[in-house]
């Protein structure tokens, strides 16, 4: 599970951004195109929905399960044809790798709004008078401490292998806590869950769209804003020694490929280079999957039946 | 390959040494310049290396059942395994009609097992996961026989050794007896002109030893096939022996028929050995004949020649002076003098 | 040199050291030497970073170039392999459910009658109730090709080591290293080489299942008695024939344990498998619910395999035991009973996918983890503030820096440590005037440990206190290995990781030893303990090792405390296992003179069992310490440092170099720890004449 689900979005629109695009070539509709299915729902949805629309334009399309961070080698293999939701935040060294060898072809950005910052479950505003305002922060540290981090409070930080984010901001904003990472998606969750059901206190690295958000009624805390200058500049922010004195940088959420898909499908690269979704129009469909267990096949279909006007237009700018 | 013929032995071994450790054969090399077979033996041991088997010389004839007889540890195992060339002996040679084996090739060395030695083992050595029938069967299918021809090969030699109906039974299900009973049989399975037995017996309950021994004797009678017999029991090796090689620390330090061993003991460790040995039972009355025949002998309890020594006292129990031999056709051949009869037995009660 | 034989030293004898005294002495002096010195030379406590070497970067470039020679015919393996695979999963999955269950309930039946039937049937049904019958049969299709890879592979290698005895020991070498380098670390590498998909994970399993196998073939035909393979010579059959005819069927029962424990691995490594993706089967199903922290589900999901594990253990465990021929009429009624059933799932349409009839029961148990939690949240947290404050952290990082006045109500001050060192020496000293003198000396080496922590011990204390340990076990062999090996992670620049690495496994197997071997004893003494422990043990050992990280991580939070509790309740099972076993195997003829002696129970326990099984005993500590390091790398997913998370790390970022260096790194932690245990089991069993 180095692998993290790092979604749950929570809306889904496909943006119909007026395209002037050429009609392309279907190329080989007799062989299937391969969409990597990752380990989060959101993924999921988003994927079937490009599934859908690929279908509609005369595609055979295969779903290959397969680890978010160990999907590139296979895209380059040309194993999988196409992954659809790139979280920037946590994406793997190979694929700046291969993306720089020509070996996977990036795919244009998703158009999800996603957020990732310093959060805890509501009931923690309880512990520590003054939330969401981060300099609450100073005073109550010790409210969060535990064996491991004494005489810090304790943050949990996203496991090791995606960066230490929240640690670095704990380092800018001179914040007395100690960050642990968590080593897994799991592991964050079970946090959550142990901390809502033991009213216990809590910080955490976290990232929205995700279902979680709703399920423990996360709150973000409120820090400066992540403007670029604050990653380069000391002077900038609160803390005018420190870099990283304020929020995350907005997370960017992108698509990639094999580099044959152009030739190979032409039509279909262009579908999946204009294809855009909204965060609240796939947070319903996350919802009825995850919550309500809904199969993710039904839930898809009925809103490309609703939604027509949403995607439509891609598909045909691409085929007519 | 030499030219075999019937006048020459079956086995023939010469100055065969079995040294185990590391470059024992340059070590054997190097230590022969140190003089007699005892002087090399203990350079060797001084070099930390163990001479299993030292020097051995000896002959089996066609048909004769040589048997092998030491201690444990004497390396009588070690050297039957030296002649069918189980382990590659360190020097010398040995030569089964006629053909020195130690040179024979991997592929005419299989060849001769094929056909012509057979061997059975102190503890059975049976294939587990096979039955009786195709144990006693597999030399032939060695041999490539069909399948037909082993089963009815494997029958036959069954009901030799007593065993029909037992064919389809596993040796798991069997008694120790019946087992070495097929150990015998797939020995037998190829007719071999040779067959190694190593302690076929020792395993086995006295009563059952000596049925087999029975029995054994008489599948010897007859098949004749020239045998190494190797026991660690001097009442077995008397009682089946035509011939026995006793051994002490690899060496064989006599040679001789059953009489001769008991009543002529090179050294005390064989008189050890036969100490215990009723000697009038095995030793017969020609082993302690006169020199010459005395001209008048009063008495004639009739002895006989191939009498046994005990047989022929009971029948001089009263008699002083010496008495006469005849052979089968009433010939005098001999005298014996009952005072030296007694003297024979009595040797073994001190 | 025994205490009742041992006179006071004043009485002017000299002292007799004896070897342990020696290596303790030696020791000893180093820690003065490191402790004394180490303010002033740095280089003695922290080894300088200049003189470390760059292997990760060197084993990115040798591992780098291996691979792109090996690629192409790694690819073709693939392309091979995926035939196989693929036909036997599209066989398991075109098979209607009822005829599968029919068909393995036949298979039960003619193997071992009504008992085997019975698991058969209940295992599949209830594979069928949980939903997961495509998944579970996906797993299926991949074991059913990696085992063979493995039992091929593994016949192969243990033929080759008894064939050739000159490659013996680089084979047993090899073997090692497939068992204990994490497969983690090897992950990223096999899926450069072999590509994407389900065959690197076959592969993966074939490589971990292969050890066991091999051993037990070689094993197997050592143990052939040599009358049988003489017998074979004098028939007149060839070298190969000798082997194919006589030897390898004459070893099938020691061989057919290695096929059982091939089984056992591949499926356990099947989840593993499952973390590069790539195939949908129970691996990922329980990765999926995992990430939800549903522990219910994951639970399940994990069952599943668990009822595989079982079935296919106890079905080849009675392969390998003759059997009465069963009335093959029953066999083809199940048969028959199956075709109606397919019939009728076809007419009513009833599929088992997505069936999940025992999701509520799933839901319930997640339910249950949760309320148990927030009902008793202080109690938990009671549980592990004592224990890292008492017990974890002094061990990690020393009493000098973990008692606090937040943790043990004080500072710890100079005037402490002098305390700790002079209350040590007076124990000390005690001890050596008893006669005791190894004893006396590793108490002060101990109080060293005490003072500064596992994770901040001078290098020269591990590496030479190894080598020491190394010297009385098995004599300068052992311990130049035991040196050279740690050297090399000292200089790779993994050491300090690799000291926390130590110290969690080390803290494990401690509390693995006292736990199991009390649970081993007391499963020794009573029946009906035996018949509560051994069904968890079972358990413990196949249910994917996954699943138990989201009950603990609920209850005590990420970190060590959580990991250490993963680690030990996976590793504590060989321990209580072998103590149990060595305590019970103990010849009646002993035990009848031990009971004529008029030893009562526990005297008897004590007196003679005990003695006679230590051995064994050692042995389950040997392999609690191996499987402590193998649960080290998983333990990283509850966010530790250490290797571990190394290994994680390298392959969430496919840094072949880094995965294989810290792979490297934990193996050697683990031979180094395993042979020093080996060669106290060794010289004990010498000892015993065993």
């Amino acid at each position: 599970m180095t692998t993290f689900l790092k979604a749950g979005l929570s809306a889904l629109a496909v943006s119909a951004v007026a395209m002037s695009a050429q009609a392309a070539d279907l190329g080989a509709t007799d062989e299937p195109i391969k969409l990597a299915l990752n380990e989060w729902t959101g993924q999921h949805v988003t994927t079937h929905v490009a599934a859908e629309m690929l279908r509609a334009a005369g595609y055979e399309v295969e779903f290959v399960t397969a680890g978010m961070l160990n999907q590139f080698q296979a895209i380059a293999d040309g194993d999988i044809h196409a992954t659809l939701e790139i979280w920037s935040s946590n994406v793997s060294d190979q694929y700046a790798v291969l993306k720089g060898e020509g070996k996977v072809e990036e795919l244009s950005d998703l158009g999800l709004a996603a957020r990732e910052g310093i959060a805890y479950p509501a009931h923690v505003a309880d512990l520590c008078p003054g939330l969401p305002a981060w300099e609450a922060l100073k005073d109550c540290a010790m409210n969060f401490a535990t064996a491991e981090t004494l005489p810090m409070g304790r943050l949990v930080d996203y496991p090791a292998d995606w960066g230490t984010p929240g640690a670095d901001r704990m380092t800018g904003l001179e914040l007395p806590f100690k960050a642990v990472p968590a080593g897994s998606e799991g592991a964050l969750i079970a946090e959550l869950r142990a901390s809502t059901e033991k009213k216990s206190p809590l910080l955490i690295t976290f990232w929205q769209p995700h279902w979680a958000m709703s399920a423990y009624d996360v709150q973000f805390v409120d820090l400066p804003a992540g403007e670029d200058a604050c990653f380069t500049d000391p002077a900038w922010g609160p803390n005018p020694n420190a870099i990283n004195d304020c929020d995350f940088s907005a997370s960017r959420i992108f698509k990639a490929g094999w580099p044959g898909l152009k030739d190979k499908w032409p039509a279909a690269h262009e579908i999946l280079v204009n294809y855009q979704l909204a965060v609240e129009d796939q947070q319903p469909m996350m919802g009825a999957v995850d919550v309500d267990g809904q199969k993710v096949e039904d839930v898809v279909s009925a809103w490309m039946g609703e939604n027509e006007a949403k995607w439509k237009s891609v598909v045909d700018a691409a085929t007519k | 390959m030499t030219d075999t013929n019937s006048t020459a032995p079956a086995i023939a071994v010469e100055g065969l040494w079995q040294v185990f450790g590391e470059n024992a054969s340059s070590a054997l090399r190097d230590a022969r310049g140190a003089g007699d077979d005892k002087a090399i033996a203990k350079e060797l041991k001084e070099k930390s290396l163990i001479p299993a088997v030292r020097a051995a010389n000896f002959e089996v004839k066609s048909g004769e059942l040589f048997v092998i007889m030491g201690l444990s540890g004497s390396g009588k195992s070690t050297l039957i395994r030296c002649i069918s060339r189980l382990i590659e002996p360190t020097a010398g040679s040995v030569r089964i009609d006629g053909e020195d084996i130690l040179q024979a090739s991997d592929k005419r060395l299989i060849d001769l097992r094929r056909h012509k030695l057979g061997m059975v083992f102190q503890h059975f050595g049976l294939f587990p996961h096979m039955t009786v029938a195709d144990n006693v069967a597999f030399p032939l299918k060695m041999q490539g026989a069909g399948k037909a021809e082993r089963r009815a090969r494997a029958l036959e030699v069954l009901e030799l050794v007593g065993l029909k109906g037992r064919e389809d039974t596993y040796p798991r299900n069997l008694s120790g007896g019946q087992r070495q009973r097929v150990g015998i049989a797939r020995s037998l399975a190829v007719n071999p002109d040779i067959w190694f037995l190593d302690e076929p017996f020792s395993a086995l309950d006295p009563l059952i030893r000596r049925q087999l021994q029975d029995e054994f004797l008489n599948i010897q009678a007859t098949l004749r096939k020239s045998i190494v017999f190797i026991t660690h029991d001097i009442q077995e090796a008397l009682k089946l022996a035509d011939r026995i090689a006793i051994m002490r620390d690899g060496e064989i330090v006599q040679i001789g028929t059953p009489e001769e061993i008991v009543l002529h003991p090179v050294d005390d460790y064989v008189a050890e050995f036969s100490k215990d040995v009723p000697k009038g039972r095995h030793a017969c009355v020609e082993s302690i004949l006169m020199d010459g025949i005395p001209d008048n002998m009063p008495d004639d309890p009739g002895i006989k020649v191939g009498m046994t020594l005990d047989t022929a006292l009971t029948k001089c129990m009263e008699l002083y002076e010496p008495v006469p031999v005849r052979d089968a056709a009433g010939k005098v051949i001999g005298a014996v003098h009952p005072h030296e009869l007694a003297n024979a037995l009595q040797a073994e009660e001190t | 040199m025994s205490a009742a034989e041992a006179v006071p030293v004043s009485g002017g004898r000299k002292l007799e050291l004896t070897r342990g005294s020696q290596a303790a002495l030696f020791v000893l002096a180093v820690v003065l030497t490191c402790r004394l010195l180490g303010a002033q030379f740095e280089w003695l406590v922290k080894w300088p970073a200049a003189l470390t070497v760059p292997m990760t970067d060197w084993m990115t470039w040798l591992v780098g170039g291996f691979l792109d020679v090996f690629k192409p015919i790694a690819r073709a393996f693939t392309f091979l392999v995926s035939y196989p695979m693929e036909g036997v999963g599209w066989l398991l999955n075109a098979l209607p459910w009822p005829m599968t269950v029919a068909l393995v309930t036949a298979l039960g039946w003619i193997i071992g009658g009504l008992r085997m039937a019975a698991l058969g049937f209940f295992g599949l049904m209830f594979v069928v109730f949980s939903g997961y019958w495509t998944e579970g049969m996906n797993t299926l299709a991949l074991v059913a090709v990696s085992v063979p890879l493995a039992l091929f592979l593994g016949t192969a290698i243990g033929i080759a080591a008894f064939e050739f005895p000159r490659v013996k020991g680089a084979v047993n070498a090899l073997l090692d290293v497939m068992q204990t380098v994490p497969t983690f670390a090897y992950l990223t590498p096999l899926l450069v080489l072999f590509g994407f998909g389900p065959v690197v994970g076959l592969i993966a399993s074939a490589i971990y299942a292969a050890p066991p196998m091999a051993r037990n073939v070689l094993l197997g035909l050592e143990r052939v008695d040599t009358e049988i393979r003489e017998a074979a010579v004098m028939s007149g059959g060839t070298r190969r024939q000798q082997l194919f005819l006589v030897e390898l069927p004459a070893a099938t029962q020691q061989i057919m344990i290695g096929v059982n424990q091939c089984l056992m691995a591949a499926l356990s490594m099947v989840i593993i498998a499952a973390v590069i993706g790539g195939f949908q089967d129970i691996g990922w199903e329980v990765l999926l619910t995992m990430r939800k922290a549903l522990f219910g589900q994951a639970f399940l999901a994990g069952s599943v395999i668990v009822v595989f594990a079982i079935i296919i253990d106890r079905m080849s465990a009675a392969l390998a035991e003759p059997r009465p021929q069963q009335d093959r009429k029953v066999a083809f009624g199940i048969l028959g009973a199956g075709l109606l059933v397919t019939l009728w799932s076809v007419i009513a349409g009833w599929s088992p996918s997505g069936f999940a009839a025992l999701d509520g029961v799933a839901a319930w148990v997640d339910t249950g983890v949760g309320s148990f939690t927030g009902n008793h949240g202080a109690t938990l947290d009671a549980v592990k503030n004592t224990s890292m404050f008492y017990g974890l952290l002094p061990l990690r990082i020393g009493l000098a820096e973990a008692v606090l006045p937040f943790t043990w109500g004080f500072l710890w001050t100079a005037k402490h440590t002098a305390m700790l060192y002079g209350v040590a020496a007076v124990i000390s000293l005690i001890l050596i005037l008893k006669g005791r003198v190894t004893a006396g000396l590793v108490v002060m080496i101990l109080a060293y440990v005490a003072e500064i922590g596992i994770a901040h011990l001078a290098w020269p204390v591990v590496i030479f206190g190894a080598g020491a340990i190394g010297w009385v076990a098995g004599g300068w062999k052992l311990a130049r290995l035991a040196v050279t090996l740690l050297g090399l992670v000292l200089i790779s620049g993994l050491w300090e990781r690799a000291l926390l690495s130590l110290y969690l496994s080390g803290a494990a197997v401690f509390a693995c030893a006292i736990v199991g071997g009390a649970l081993g004893l007391w499963s020794a003494m009573s029946t009906t303990a035996w018949a509560i422990i051994r069904p968890i043990c079972d358990l413990l050992q196949t249910i994917p090792l996954f699943v138990f990280l989201i009950p603990v991580l609920m209850f005590f939070q990420i970190g060590e405390f959580s990991a250490f509790l993963a680690i030990c309740m996976y590793a504590v099972v060989p321990m209580i296992r072998y103590t149990r076993h060595g305590l019970t195997s103990t010849p009646d003829e002993i035990l009848e003179a031990a009971t004529a002696s008029g030893a009562g129970k526990w005297q008897t326990m004590f007196e003679v069992r005990a003695p006679f099984a230590a051995p064994t005993i050692l042995l389950g500590l040997n392999q609690t310490i191996l499987y402590a390091f193998a649960m080290l790398v998983i333990a990283a997913l509850i966010g530790t440092t250490g290797l571990g998370q190394s290994i994680y790390l390298a392959l969430g970022q496919a840094d072949v170099g880094l995965g294989i260096t810290a792979g490297a790194a934990m193996a050697i932690l683990a031979l180094v720890a395993d042979r020093l245990v080996q060669g106290f089991a060794e010289e004990r069993r010498q000892a015993l004449g065993l």
